[in-house]
């Protein structure tokens, strides 16, 4: 693809967690925390491969490794925004897909995160390559639940 | 995959970011409908509605018979599940990497009887 005109899709997720807000925050800016949990379903994230430097223009490099096969899916991504505790925005490099996080401390030690996901390039609309992920998700949901 | 592909996919997004075009199509899911029947509760112009079903059209959306004489509008479900399925997609990426970091804060935070090792190390 030569091109990376956004289409004007976007994803809206809140999620609440038991932890505090720097904790949170913290886990999502540090390779070994990142490690156990930046790979969806049926696929992992190898720390030697994780690569943060959280200050606006530093990387955020990651690479899913699908478990049943191995294949790889390397993600590179530019912080545009660091606000400890706050708020993460980032950019993949190859997609231009902005990901923004926000972090808002609900007291009682409990965190809500805010992912806002937008400036969806047309490549990532592709049918072939929502069918391809979700396969592979599907054959190893039953095993991953085994672990949990 | 074609370009031609993607082009469709990003006129459906196009066309779903409009509010009015949104609720059309909500409108059309329960069933066809005249340029009229749709104008009605919009308080539009037909101009005003035509232009929105044109995009719609362009997008593969909903579809306008040539050949009846009030040529009812019809939704296309295929482009519908396309757009929506994106949203789906990273939706259920993102919900999936929450439980895992939702299980590492639980382990990290000695709250299960079996903290990770890894995580142990770093802090």
């Amino acid at each position: 693809m030569t091109s990376h005109r956004a289409a004007p899709a976007e994803l809206n997720l809140t999620r609440i967690f038991e932890a505090p807000r720097e904790l949170v925050f913290r886990c999502m800016i540090t390779p070994e925390h990142l490690t156990h949990f930046w790979g969806p379903a049926g696929t992992s994230a190898p720390l030697e491969h994780i690569r943060v430097d959280p200050r606006p223009g530093g990387v955020f490099e990651t690479v899913m490794v699908n478990d049943a096969d191995g294949s790889t899916y390397p993600t590179r991504a530019v912080y545009a925004e660091v606000t400890a505790p706050e708020r993460l925005v980032w950019t993949e490099v190859h997609s231009g897909m902005t990901m923004a996080a926000t972090f808002v401390d609900l007291g009682d030690a409990r965190t809500e995160v805010r992912i806002r996901q937008t400036n969806v390039p047309e490549a990532m609309l592709s049918p072939d390559a929502q069918a391809g992920f979700r396969t592979s998700l599907d054959k190893f949901a039953a095993y991953l639940r085994s672990l949990s | 995959m074609t370009v031609a592909v993607h082009e469709e996919l990003d006129a459906t997004f196009m066309a779903l970011a409009d509010p009015t075009r949104r609720a059309i199509v909500a409108r059309l899911a329960r069933g066809d409908a005249t340029v009229n029947e749709l104008a009605a509760p919009f308080n539009m112009t037909l101009p005003g509605i035509s232009k929105h079903l044109k995009v719609l059209e362009r997008s593969g959306l909903i579809s306008r018979s040539r050949h009846a004489q009030f040529r009812p509008c019809h939704l296309e479900p295929a482009a519908l599940d396309a757009a929506i399925g994106w949203i789906e997609t990273n939706r259920r990426v993102w919900t999936e990497r929450f439980d895992k970091l939702d299980a590492h804060l639980r382990d990290i935070q000695g709250t299960t009887t079996a903290p990770s090792k890894e995580a142990a190390d770093h802090d």
